[in-house]
């Protein structure tokens, strides 16, 4: 793996140059948050950019769309939707959510809706730093091995940029002269002061190796109704999850000759009718059963499954959850203690 | 041979009837509703209507007489699939936000006097699953007319309508919105069918419920969460009733029973 020097007034040359060969998506100002977006002018590209409302999910299996046009004759697939891209500016945690779906969506059942945008996206990493309510640190997603083409390291005096993939490695051989491949001594130990500055700036840190166990011994914990209490069963967590990958179908029909649409949108484990069957019946009819399903798949289940859990810690349910319901509070309450939060305060309020 | 087409009548009880104009304000595709179904009762849209037996009954508006009473299940006599599209219908709209009989007699003497009724006799505004048994509901105050013409679409097609479950919040993400309830507006997304598109959130606009609950609205925990805020106790009360019909008695009792 090579690792190139880009000095900071060369990155605009390198885009205009590379957003020839694709969309460039990355993250914009979107009110006081940010969203990965389409741009053509570099200027809009918020490089200081905390986690996005939604992760980089959206570009490989957007909230909605179609998979097939129907008639009575038979179906035509639809990949309209999928172009090449380049994503610029995805920070280590949500490289880390596209490699959890990668193993979703491709090794037991291959979906060629995900392989497809997948195979035409280029993932151009950057480093970012932490607020309040990021805990990469925690599950060992702050720093990446695999998952990207280049990987941009924002120093104050330039990017130290590393080359991932071959696809990558052409990018570079599209401007070669932008970039310098001689690090001096002080690139090297701007980068190690760097990193440790970073990893000391983490405010939220989660015990993830304990989890599962917790999660087991606190199965009939009081604390789970008190969850289901407060829960809006909204789903936001879920929309903005990096793994969470749920989808559901639905036919949509139109008058006259248009054929029909099966539509693909994303679902929620925490919805009532997830868990609900042909009959009626529930498998998990309360929402603190379905929030219970959701926490033991994300810190327990895919534990043992691949051996890490399937949260990146990006903090967006800590930013979103209304109640408070999230990766940071429920650990608290796994670990015994009274977290700070709507959820635990509606509880006491119920018992006055 | 010709496929026999639907007989579908769509009806009006009490409400605004925006339902049945945003039916009539489908211009581009009114002939294909005209087409592919025998429209055999349209009192907004045509003159020519026939009160026989019916594939498809769509209903709007709450029962608010007798008299719609009676016509509400000669509907249901007649039609083998009824569905209730908007509001009133769903839920029984703004008319039924009433808590109890008591409260619904005062007002009703404040607006109407000591007026006889000739005709009818007025009741208490109710959805119509009150009186007869509803297959499906199309939520909204007025109905979408995407979720209209699909659901439409389906039915003609021999299938049964297929409608989000799910509150505002979720197509609200889809649509990558940054959480109005988050930043102290007080948004009833959580607790309101979706469907709309989130139209309003998408425009930073809080949403005001006018899809209704859904199944699982979880009206105590918002109503902590907006006092929590700040917000006046009888303002979010209100605006929690506005939409939610007599759903939002169920919620007061609920209450009720926690606070004892």
């Amino acid at each position: 793996m090579r690792i190139l020097k880009l000095q900071k007034n060369c990155l605009f040359p390198f885009l205009e140059a590379i957003s020839k060969e694709a969309e460039l998506w990355a993250p914009v100002a979107k009110g006081d948050k940010f969203a990965f977006d389409r741009v053509a002018d570099f200027s809009r590209i918020a490089m200081n950019a905390t986690r996005t409302i939604i992760p980089a999910k959206k570009i490989m299996v957007p909230a909605n769309f179609n998979m097939f046009h129907f008639t009575e004759k038979g179906y035509k697939e639809d990949l309209s939707h999928v172009t090449d891209r380049i994503l610029f500016g995805v920070h280590a945690c949500d490289i880390h959510g596209l490699l959890t779906l990668d193993k979703i969506f491709t090794q037991v059942y291959p979906d060629p809706y995900y392989l497809e945008p997948r195979k035409r996206t280029m993932i151009l990493g950057l480093s970012c730093w932490p607020d309040e309510h990021c805990f990469c640190k925690s599950t060992h997603t702050h720093i990446v091995e695999e998952g990207y083409d280049l990987f941009f390291t924002n120093l104050e005096s330039c990017f130290l940029v590393w080359i991932g993939s071959s696809r990558g490695d052409d990018l570079i051989r599209l401007v070669p002269d932008l970039f310098d491949e001689n690090l001096t001594e002080k690139d090297i130990k701007t980068y190690i002061q760097w990193q440790a500055e970073r990893d000391n700036a983490f405010k939220t840190e989660i015990q993830f190796v304990r989890l599962p166990d917790l999660m087991e011994l606190n199965y009939r914990a009081p604390f789970w109704e008190e969850l289901g209490a407060a829960c809006l069963a909204c789903g936001s967590c879920t929309m903005v999850c990096p793994t969470c990958n749920c989808y559901n179908v639905m036919d949509k029909q139109f008058l006259g000759e248009k054929p029909g649409q099966r539509i693909r949108h994303w679902d929620s484990c925490t919805l009532p009718e997830y868990s609900e069957v042909a009959g009626g019946e529930n498998f998990r009819e309360k929402k603190f059963q379905r929030l219970k399903l959701w926490y033991t798949h994300k810190l327990q289940a895919y534990v043992s499954k691949y051996g890490k859990p399937s949260c990146v810690g990006c903090g967006r349910c800590l930013v979103t959850c209304p109640v408070q319901i999230n990766v940071k509070t429920v650990a608290a309450a796994l670990e015994g203690q009274e977290p700070e939060a709507f959820w635990k305060n509606l509880a006491k309020e119920a018992t006055r | 041979m010709e496929k026999e087409k639907l007989k579908i009548g769509i009806y009006e009880l009490t409400g605004c009837a925006g339902d049945a104009l945003l039916i009539v304000d489908c211009e581009e595709e009114l002939m294909n509703i005209f087409k592919a179904a025998d429209i055999e009762s349209f009192l907004m849209a045509k003159s020519d209507n026939r009160n026989g037996e019916l594939d498809v009954a769509l209903v709007e508006g709450s029962v608010s007489t007798e008299k719609e009473k009676e016509e509400l299940l000669d509907i249901r006599r007649r039609s083998k699939v009824v569905v209730a599209i908007g509001n009133c219908a769903c839920v029984g709209g703004i008319q039924a936000a009433f808590l109890d009989k008591k409260d619904w007699e005062k007002n009703f003497k404040k607006v109407y006097g000591t007026i006889a009724f000739t005709h009818t006799k007025p009741a208490q505004s109710k959805p119509i699953d009150a009186y007869i048994r509803v297959d499906h509901y199309l939520p909204g105050c007025p109905i979408g007319k995407e979720q209209f013409l699909s659901t439409f679409a389906r039915m003609v097609g021999g299938n049964p309508p297929e409608l989000y479950r799910f509150p505002v919040c979720v197509e609200c993400k889809w649509h990558e919105n940054d959480c109005l309830l988050n930043k102290d507006i007080p948004c009833l997304g959580p607790l309101t069918l979706a469907g709309c598109g989130s139209v309003c959130p998408d425009h930073n606009i809080p949403c005001f419920g006018c899809w209704g609950p859904t199944e699982e609205a979880n009206l105590t925990s918002e109503y902590h969460l907006l006092l929590d805020k700040g917000f006046d106790l009888e303002m979010i009360k209100k605006r929690m009733a506005n939409y939610s019909g007599t759903r939002i008695a169920e919620f007061f009792a609920q209450f009720r029973k926690e606070k004892r």
